[in-house]
């Protein structure tokens, strides 16, 4: 007794103090980090309910059934054989220890047991799932693409070894007459049953070699797990519980520094504008590097990743993970003398520059920040809620404001917003044309003037809504749709400027602050409080992302407030739009803002529509290809995404593309058109805004009181 | 403080690269007409354009050694000179580029009024009126000069040129710079043919095709129109999608801004992320099927029409003038 | 004490209302001044190039000192501004009620001054303004400087004491040259701007704006202003066509022709 007692606690020491140092380094590695932006700690109810049903309830692994129910049972197996540990530790100084009270409860033996099985069959179906998505043999499409895969199978062999370690260690302490079930203990009971023929000596040198086996396995595991991508079961809990509520999704965050927002009127010299180096990250950026468990979820959903370019953002949390380690040293020297004695790598490791081509050492190659769409779909699928899309978008505020470094085209973009207010460069007065040929006269308030009280809606036409010849078609839509229901609204003609959505996902903040300041007074002055927008950029940044500059308003989406007034019979839709049809849920409405069934139910009040979902629908819809500020640069790495995207919709057999956001429908009618001229998509195929297809139901077809909204059905596509 | 009709009316004639007199000569004599008596001011070797003004009026012709090492300071000096001796009414100027230079410093030299881009000019009350039309041609305004001789560079091309033949008187004119006036000087001879197609960024004349175009052979078209008018080729968001033309072609608000002075549209119908690649152009052509086009909005000459047809009819049309230029010599054809 | 600098050059920028609006829009007073609708007013678009190019003669050589200079209303400075941001290292506003209503004549004489006062080896300026066509300026103000002038460069290149132009119109490609000091007008295809940093944006609200009067100039009031303007506007009439936008439609052989006649017009066969 006395040797497993001493040897077990020697075992036990080495192991706490080597994990305990690793802990401690990646402790102070994260004290070098910026300090957290306010708000993380924040709303604790709903935190304290997200680790509820995101840690213990397992609920976005369970999305994906295999994986998911094997995950589930091997982390409640860690949960609940942690019983077991206390029993190992309880016995190295007492034989038949038992937890207390419960202890030798039937029900907790058989619990243990259970989970023991379980464990094993979830790590006989991970094994599998390696196996068969293994990366060498199906290359990018594996998720474990890009993974460190050694690293994974020795983890599953360790587990694997702690739980065959604990059988033993039981099925000996049956026999030895330890162990504290009588009861339920089922695997371990039968175990006992294979090891009894050893004989009772036998029995007494195995139950003290399976306790220190099996203490010592899963304190090697412990070793192992501070060490490597498993870190994740101990740092996941914090992570899912620091995370942006309800998720870091919709709005993006304004720039810190320090903890604190940056004026950009008026910066002070140590000011951090976005993600230059790794340690400009924040703490919490930091755990989220650390927490990644390499699952490969989010590089299977990536729109950029399934379109053959560079970008996944799973290797990109892992290599700013590997940097962070590897520059450890670095920023944990004491001073520059320090420094200068390192090895070394370590010294060239923190002479990379955080963005960077391979050439020049870079971490985050230029490619691959820059193909960012802004979907979402990896935080969507991220298990322990990582933040990817907030980190592209803060080394990109780097790049563009710091070091003037990103895609050329963006700069027409820029330019044409900072000159005219919109990003193709027509200017204000061009933003009434497309009231042209209406049968009424849209109502334009007046500059200087506020909307009078009887005016319920202000509706915020958006750039693309006023100035893209496609996107007319549903501001004219709207417009006709909110005049036969009587909505009384008012449009603001050429005192919009652009919400600034597409400056703030390229990076450049300023620009979007100076666009949202005037907007935001613009509105006030204006006394809007409930607005309707077309596009789901416009709906996000408007509602949102204006509150962070005070201003604070009731946005809502024309597909909401559509369907609302055909559910209280203000629209009827009578007549019969015989198509099948297809909807694309745009990002920014559906995965960002969780507007899912306003647009499905104005399509299934329209008689005669057919809808077949797309594979990629709701929260994992796959993108147009045209948010991060992607619409405004150039596709020149792999196919292209809005292709992709028109296939998938051409294979669900529809006639009618549906979607709700003009950049979804500029993308999509550029796709369809590129697959009629190329002979794979027929002609009758177009795109369609849901407004469109709602007004052709209650005005009926070919009714020239539906003005231009019906008389150009082909699109302009140069 | 001009002289009323029947006064001298200065008039800067111009000639073509290839010899002969430009046809805005013509048509600045026929506007000098109006206002006085046309005197033509010819600067190089006169040979046989001085009798050529006369067709068109000029009673009296200033001939001016030149040597074109020096663009514009002889012109220059020949205004000021002749404006000081004979006190016209008026000194009209055909405008662009090099015309609006020599009207400009002229207007110093003389503290004269000016007035660009006149479409038309007729007599007033207190002299010559121009009408010009600005903002987009959206207005258009009547000004008249109130100091000094008054300067008018003329848009001609709304000028019809019609003859009143006269015997000219041709004198010669000797013009020395002051000294220690230094010049611009030409570092390569004029008319020079370009070294191989410009760049889209930097060329004066692009010719873009789009989904009007139909594929990559016919394409061609719009090589061949680049080609005939010395300017580079240019593509839509769709024609370099669709590998008509190279990325770099692309004229788009993701592609090239381009600046030229003639910006030809074929098959394109003019959305608006096409606009802002070309939006700058300061002329537009464009040539498309359907009439509701929006790039018929921003081109100052649409043609409406099937650009499969009308291409090969254009390059007919500029080969044919390009071989009769050169036997006529003078004021033939439109040039 | 003032340092003499290597190459001085003065950029002359103009404020402009802002980006094109469709007719209507624009309202005239008296003297041709437009009504600003929408945004104020910005720096002029040709004038960036300038500027632009500029910073490029500035990033080649060490010792070069660029002036952005405006004549305009208070509310000019904010062409100055954006010249600053976009490479100026400092900044004059000729501000002076008396200047309202300049023409061309008065406008290059007063710049000629300013130029002078400031001492300058090249003159830089886009060749267009957004609400005036082609402009008469940079070659008037050469005139009263007693330099050459090289106007509508496509491309400029500033060697140790001259300077070389590129420029193209349509009828073919020219390449000239000229001894400094010079003035220069640049068009658009000189190559977009670049983009400017945070830094260049921040740090350029602190440089200096100077702003001198017609005293500071030795300019007699008389002498400019709307009263001595050199030309008068009769009339001004809105056109109900939209202008000559045509419309052409036949059959290929005619409609050729039309086109080729259009294009020859113009200079560009």
């Amino acid at each position: 007794m006395i040797v497993r007692l001493v040897l077990g606690l020697t075992i036990t020491a080495v192991a706490f103090a080597l994990a305990g140092r690793r802990v401690w380094m990646l402790y102070r590695l994260g004290r070098t980090a910026q300090p957290v932006e306010p708000g993380r700690t924040r709303d604790v109810p709903a935190r304290a309910w997200a680790v509820l049903t995101e840690v213990f309830g397992q609920r976005k692994l369970l999305r994906w059934s295999l994986p998911g129910a094997a995950h589930f049972a091997v982390f409640w197996g860690f949960v609940i054989l942690g019983a077991t540990i206390v029993e190992g530790f309880g016995a190295l100084f007492q034989r038949d220890f038992h937890i207390p009270l419960i202890g030798t409860d039937a029900w907790l033996g058989f619990l243990e047991d259970l989970f023991i099985v379980a464990v094993l069959v979830g790590l006989a179906v991970f094994a599998a799932l390696r196996l068969l998505q293994n990366p060498a043999r199906t290359g990018r499409r594996s998720r474990f693409f890009g993974s460190h895969l050694g690293a994974a199978w020795l983890v599953l062999f360790m587990i694997f070894n702690v739980m065959w370690t604990l059988l033993l260690y039981r099925g000996a302490q049956v026999n030895t007459g330890n162990f504290p079930f009588p009861h339920g203990a089922f695997a371990s009971h039968a175990v006992a049953r294979l090891l009894r023929p050893a004989g009772r000596t036998a029995g007494d040198v195995l139950e003290t070699v399976g306790i220190l086996g099996s203490l010592g396995v899963v304190l090697a595991f412990l070793v192992l797990v501070v060490y490597s991508k498993h870190l994740h079961i101990f740092l996941a809990p914090f992570n899912v519980a620091l995370a942006r509520r309800p998720r870091a999704l919709g709005p993006l965050l304004p720039v810190y520094s320090g903890g604190n927002p940056v004026d950009f009127e008026d910066p002070t010299e140590d000011d951090k504008i976005g993600r230059g180096a790794i340690e400009d990250f924040t703490w919490k950026g930091m755990l989220d590097f650390a927490t990644c468990t390499e699952c490969g979820r989010c590089q299977s959903q990536c729109p950029a990743w399934n379109t053959e370019k560079p970008l996944s953002p799973k290797l990109l949390i892992m290599n700013l993970r590997d940097h962070a380690l590897a520059k450890a040293p670095y920023l944990l020297a004491a001073n520059d003398e320090v420094r200068e004695t390192l090895p070394d790598d370590v010294r060239a490791e923190a002479q990379r520059p955080l963005v960077g081509a391979v050439e020049a050492g870079g971490v985050i190659d230029p490619d691959v920040l820059w193909s960012c769409v802004t979907c979402g779909a990896c935080v969507e699928q991220c298990p322990v809620d990582i933040e990817h899309v907030d980190h592209i978008v803060d080394m990109r505020r780097y790049q563009v404001l710091i070091e003037s470094q990103f895609p050329k085209e963006a700069h027409t973009m820029l330019r044409n917003l900072e000159r005219a207010g919109d990003p193709w460069g027509r200017g204000a007065a061009a933003r009434t044309e497309w009231m042209a040929g209406l049968p009424f006269e849209v109502p334009v308030l007046a500059g200087g003037e506020r909307l009078p009280e009887d005016v319920e809606y202000l509706f915020w036409v958006g750039c693309a809504g006023a100035l893209d010849d496609n996107a007319k078609r549903t501001s004219r839509a709207v417009a006709e749709l909110l005049h036969e229901a009587g909505v009384r609204y008012m449009v603001l003609g050429g005192a919009e400027t652009c919400t600034g959505d597409p400056a703030r996902r390229l990076g450049q903040e300023l620009l979007f602050q100076e666009l949202a300041a005037q907007n935001v007074k613009t509105l006030d002055d204006a006394g809007a409080r409930k607005i309707v927008v077309t596009c789901a950029h416009c709906f996000n940044a408007l509602g949102n992302e204006y509150p962070q500059l005070g201003g604070v308003y009731e946005v809502v989406h024309h597909t909401q407030l559509l369907a609302r007034l055909v559910g209280e019979g203000r629209l009827t839709p009578v007549h019969e739009v015989d198509a099948a049809v297809t909807y694309h849920d745009p990002c920014y409405l559906g995965r960002h803002n969780r507007v899912f069934s306003p647009p499905r139910e104005v399509l299934g009040g329209v008689p005669g529509l057919r809808l077949t979902e797309m594979p990629r629908n709701r929260e994992t819809s796959f993108c147009c290809g045209a948010g991060g500020a992607r619409m405004w640069m150039e596709e020149s790495i792999g196919t292209r995404i809005n292709e992709t995207r028109t296939d998938e919709a051409l294979a669900t057999g529809a006639e009618v593309v549906a979607a709700a956001c003009p950049y979804c429908i500029v993308m999509l009618t550029d796709g369809v058109s590129t697959r009629k001229q190329q002979g794979r998509a027929a002609e009758q195929v177009r795109v369609a805004d849901i407004s469109d297809l709602l007004l052709r139901s209650v005005r009926g077809p070919g009714d020239g009181a539906a003005g231009a909204a019906s008389t150009v059905d082909k699109p302009i596509v140069d | 403080m001009g002289i009323g009709p029947g006064g001298s009316v200065l008039v800067l004639a111009q000639r073509r690269a290839g010899g002969g007199l430009c046809r805005s000569s013509g048509a600045l004599l026929t506007l000098a007409r109006r206002l006085g008596a046309p005197v033509g001011v010819l600067c190089g070797p006169p040979e046989g354009d001085a009798a050529s003004l006369g067709r068109y009026g000029a009673a009296t012709v200033y001939t001016v050694a030149d040597s074109r090492r020096h663009p514009t300071g002889v012109a220059v000096e020949a205004l000021a000179v002749l404006a000081r001796r004979l006190a016209p009414a008026a000194i009209l100027i055909a405008a662009g580029r090099e015309g609006q230079e020599v009207a400009a410093r002229v207007a110093v030299r003389l503290d004269s009024g000016i007035v660009t881009d006149a479409v038309d000019i007729r007599p007033g009350p207190d002299g010559p009126v121009a009408v010009q039309c600005v903002l987009d041609r959206s207005y258009r305004v009547e000004s008249s000069v109130v100091r000094g001789v008054p300067v008018f560079t003329v848009a001609t091309r709304s000028v019809a040129a019609r003859e009143a033949p006269v015997d000219p008187v041709v004198r010669r004119l000797a013009v020395r710079p002051a000294a220690g006036v230094r010049e611009v000087r030409r570092i390569a001879p004029v008319g020079a043919p370009a070294p191989r197609r410009p760049d889209l960024a930097t060329a004066a004349v692009v010719v873009a095709g789009g989904r009007g175009v139909g594929s990559r052979d016919s394409f061609r078209l719009v090589d061949q129109v680049a080609e005939a008018l010395g300017g580079a080729v240019g593509g839509s968001h769709t024609a370099t999608q669709l590998g008509w033309c190279s990325p770099e072609a692309q004229v788009d608000v993701v592609g090239r801004v381009v600046h030229p002075r003639l910006y030809l549209a074929l098959g394109i119908s003019g959305s608006v992320r096409h606009r802002a690649g070309m939006r700058a152009a300061a002329t537009i052509v464009a040539i498309d099927r359907d009439p509701a086009a929006p790039i018929f909005a921003v081109a100052d000459l649409g043609v409406v029409g099937d650009l499969h047809e009308v291409v090969p009819e254009l390059l007919a049309e500029i080969r044919r003038r390009r071989t009769t230029d050169g036997v006529n010599g003078t004021f033939g054809g439109a040039a | 004490m003032e340092r003499r600098l290597g190459v001085r050059v003065v950029v002359l920028v103009k404020h402009v209302p802002c980006a094109a609006g469709a007719p209507g829009h624009a309202g005239f007073a008296a003297d041709l001044r437009l009504d600003r609708a929408g945004r104020p007013g910005q720096l002029n678009e040709a004038d960036e190039f300038a500027v632009d190019q500029a910073l490029r003669v500035a990033l080649r050589r060490r010792d070069v000192q660029i002036t952005a200079v405006t004549m305009g209303p208070v509310r000019a400075v904010e062409a100055l501004r954006r010249a600053l941001v976009l490479g100026a290292d400092q900044a004059v506003h000729l501000l002076d009620d008396r200047l309202r209503g300049c023409d061309a004549l008065a406008t290059s004489r007063v710049l000629a001054a300013a130029v002078t006062r400031l001492g300058f080896d090249l003159v830089l300026c886009g060749t267009a303004s957004a609400d005036s066509g082609m402009s008469v300026v940079p070659a008037m103000v050469a005139e009263r400087l007693g330099v050459p002038v090289l106007c509508d460069a496509d491309a400029l290149t500033v060697r140790e004491s001259t300077v070389e132009i590129h420029r193209d119109d349509g009828a073919g490609p020219e390449a000239l040259a000229a001894d400094l000091p010079a003035v220069v007008s640049v068009t658009g295809r000189c190559g977009e701007p670049r983009y400017p940093r945070l830094a260049a944006t921040l740090e350029a609200r602190y440089r200096p704006v100077r702003t001198w009067t017609l005293g500071d100039l030795g300019i007699d009031p008389a002498e400019v202003g709307r009263e001595r303007s050199a030309t008068v506007v009769r009339t001004v009439t809105p056109r109900r066509d939209g202008g000559t936008r045509v419309l052409v439609d036949g059959d290929p052989t005619s409609v050729a022709i039309r086109l080729a006649d259009f294009l020859a017009e113009r200079q560009f066969l």
